[in-house]
């Protein structure tokens, strides 16, 4: 059981930046996802952790010890490969076991350990057989076996699910979460899916370009986005972006000029004034087909998923997704009108920064332990 | 319809094959079938297939005061020692060349490559001088030194092109297994590597088995190797066929049937990375 902490990490391979400076805590326990487009460093921070590649500049610190100088062995790691990597000359037994036969231990003792990983992974039936014997999934799963029989003090993944099929992927990621409470480890995981970081993270770090955007809980990246990217990173459908004009500035919100009318977003409104442009931001999760409502648009594409229904409008010389109920009459070509709940609404500055809402969401402070915990 | 548009094709690669086999296998198998042939059928003026076969050829060429054994152990051990070389260190180098980021390594690579590039008849004169300098006339370490000249570049190119095959990922996850370097090369990446270490040897002992140029210039009495012993059998008083063709066939047969034994992993080594 482990801690990390990334101080001022830099990276840079021969005169390009491609890790700018990320600081970052890493509890005891806690299941940690990278999250990012692709390029955007986050496997080389990853492997940096590792020690498969080494720092620029900065400190990484497990359980507080500086371990930049320490080579992958002896940091007492274990890392999935997207590849899996399995060794293809040795059984599925040899592979779990390899880390422990480097390590001398006896071939009953390795055996037994073997085992135990095994069952906790149903791989038992497989030991013998080589990996090009095995199905993806399995291959994945013996990937993860390697990596428990380590028992290292932190897990690394490295977009383990990528390579699988959407079922696949799916029942490996209930998997995860599963083996991360039977755990009870530290673990890093590395994606480009944002449904993989929402449902098995503790904590999420969005990269970009080398540099965090934000970190926090999946509910507070959800509900209080901190910029315009990690905003339409996070969530699907993507969120609406629409520029607006500020028409006043209070304590109470800003009130910004929409076509059919104004409307109040809850946010602090320091520094800003009537007449400055922002852009308002809504979910399609959040909108809501309105006779009355304030902004219209005319019916593209509708696609029909059963519970939930996709529209998406020309509103205004850009498109914009609408999510309504499944059993919505509606046909392409069709004009609507909708509306939104303000206090759902995000405004952000010319720069991309988030104006800070006035009121926080319940349940941006829940993590996955409470998650599990039944209420008393 | 259909079968007829395929048939003909088919019949079309099959007359080819026929004629490349054809045109690659009569010299050898009339080689070999002449090496068992009397001198008197060997010289008749109308080929003859049927014949009673002997032995006298091979049981001369190693019974007499000239015998091959000599020529024999000169070739085992110059082409099986440069072969070694070659391959040990062009495993080494050619992991080195796939893995270690350095500057510039694609020109370095070139650079190795194109060493090979030189036909032998440039380098054979230079050597020679270089060899009457360092003593290495008529010894068995000039002759492996003159076959590394060209078997190491080859070496280390082909052993490049394998490693940069091997996703790196193997020996990473070695390493976060607990592996040394060393011990990720060692337990991982070597034995992943058989197809392309024997592709490489394989290739390399040919190359030096065959040799005639080089063992021509720089051999003496004690290094000479079986092309030589060959070709000291045309002399001006005549040409001793029977004994030149089993020579021959000594020569031919040991790669042949080397080559067929490892065929798979001959097969899966060249085309490697050709085929993704």
């Amino acid at each position: 059981m482990a801690t990390l902490q990334l101080n001022d990490i830099v990276k840079d391979f021969g005169g390009t930046q491609v890790i700018k400076g990320v600081d970052l805590e890493v509890k005891d326990r806690e299941f940690v996802v990278f999250v990012g487009p692709s390029g955007c460093g986050k496997s080389t921070l990853m492997r940096m952790i590792a020690g498969l590649e080494s720092a620029t500049a900065g400190d990484i610190k497990v359980d507080g010890k500086r371990i930049n100088e320490v080579g992958p062995a002896e940091r007492g790691l274990a890392m999935v490969f997207q590849s899996y990597a399995l060794y293809p000359h040795m059984t599925v037994e040899d592979n779990m076991g390899f880390s422990l036969r480097l390590a001398k231990v006896k071939k009953a003792e390795r055996r037994e350990k073997v085992l135990a990983a095994a069952r906790i992974l149903q791989l038992e039936p497989l030991l013998d057989r080589k990996p090009r014997a095995l199905s993806g999934g399995q291959r994945q799963r013996v990937a993860i076996g390697r990596a428990i029989v380590r028992n290292p003090s932190i897990f690394l993944f490295d977009e383990p699910l990528s390579n699988l099929d959407a079922a696949l992927r799916v029942q490996m990621r209930i998997e995860l979460a599963r083996l991360h409470e039977e755990l009870d480890a530290t673990m890093i995981y590395v994606t480009h899916d944002q449904i993989e970081a929402m449902t098995m993270a503790d904590k999420i770090v969005v990269l970009q370009d080398g540099e965090v955007e934000q970190i926090g809980s999946p509910m507070e990246l959800y509900h209080h986005p901190c910029n315009r990217f990690v905003a339409g990173f996070i969530g699907s459908p993507k969120m609406n972006f629409l520029d607006v004009e500020v028409r006043e500035a209070s304590g109470e919100g800003i009130n910004v000029a929409l076509p059919g009318g104004d409307c109040r977003v809850p946010v602090m409104g320091d520094g800003v004034s009537a007449g400055d442009t922002l852009t308002l931001g809504i979910r399609p999760e959040h909108l809501e087909l309105d006779e009355q409502g304030p902004l219209e648009g005319k019916i593209v594409v509708i696609e029909r998923l059963g519970g939930a229904t996709s529209l998406y409008l020309e509103h205004g010389g850009s498109e914009w997704i609408l999510v309504a109920d499944g059993d919505v009459a509606l046909h392409v070509h069709d004009q609507v009108r909708f509306s939104f709940a303000p206090t759902c609404a995000h405004l952000f500055k010319g720069d991309g920064e988030a104006l800070t809402h006035l009121h926080r969401h319940p349940l941006v402070d829940i993590d996955r332990q409470e998650n599990r915990a039944k209420p008393a | 319809m259909t079968t007829s548009k395929r048939w003909i094709p088919l019949t079309f690669k099959v007359t080819l094959l026929t004629l490349l086999l054809v045109w690659t296998l009569i010299p050898i198998i009339w080689m070999v079938l002449s090496s068992f042939k009397p001198n008197s059928v060997i010289t008749a003026n109308t080929p003859r297939i049927f014949f009673t076969p002997t032995l006298e050829h091979y049981a001369s060429l190693f019974s007499s005061g000239n015998s091959l054994w000599p020529y024999l152990l000169n070739s085992l051990f110059i082409a099986g020692v440069s072969t070694l070389i070659a391959v040990v260190l062009g495993c080494m180098a050619g992991f080195g060349l796939s893995r270690i980021r350095i500057r510039g390594k694609q020109h370095l690579a070139f650079w190795i490559i194109s060493t090979r590039m030189a036909p032998i008849a440039a380098v054979i004169v230079p050597l020679y001088l270089l060899f009457r300098y360092l003593y290495l006339l008529d010894t068995h370490a000039g002759l492996i030194v003159a076959y590394l000249s060209f078997n190491l570049p080859f070496a280390i190119w082909l052993m490049t092109a394998f490693f940069d095959d091997l996703p790196p990922d193997l020996e990473e996850a070695a390493m976060i297994d607990g592996a040394t370097k060393f011990q990720a090369f060692r337990y991982v990446v070597l034995p992943l590597m058989t197809p392309g270490l024997v592709t490489t040897a394989i290739l390399c002992f040919i190359f030096a088995w065959n040799d005639y140029a080089f063992a021509q210039t720089f051999s003496g009495p004690s290094t000479q190797t079986i092309p030589i012993a060959a070709a000291q059998l045309l002399t001006q008083t005549g040409i001793d066929w029977g004994k030149l063709l089993a020579i021959g066939t000594i020569v031919v047969c040991p790669m042949a049937i080397a080559g067929l034994l490892v065929k798979r992993w001959l097969v899966q080594g060249l085309t490697l990375g050709a085929v993704k």
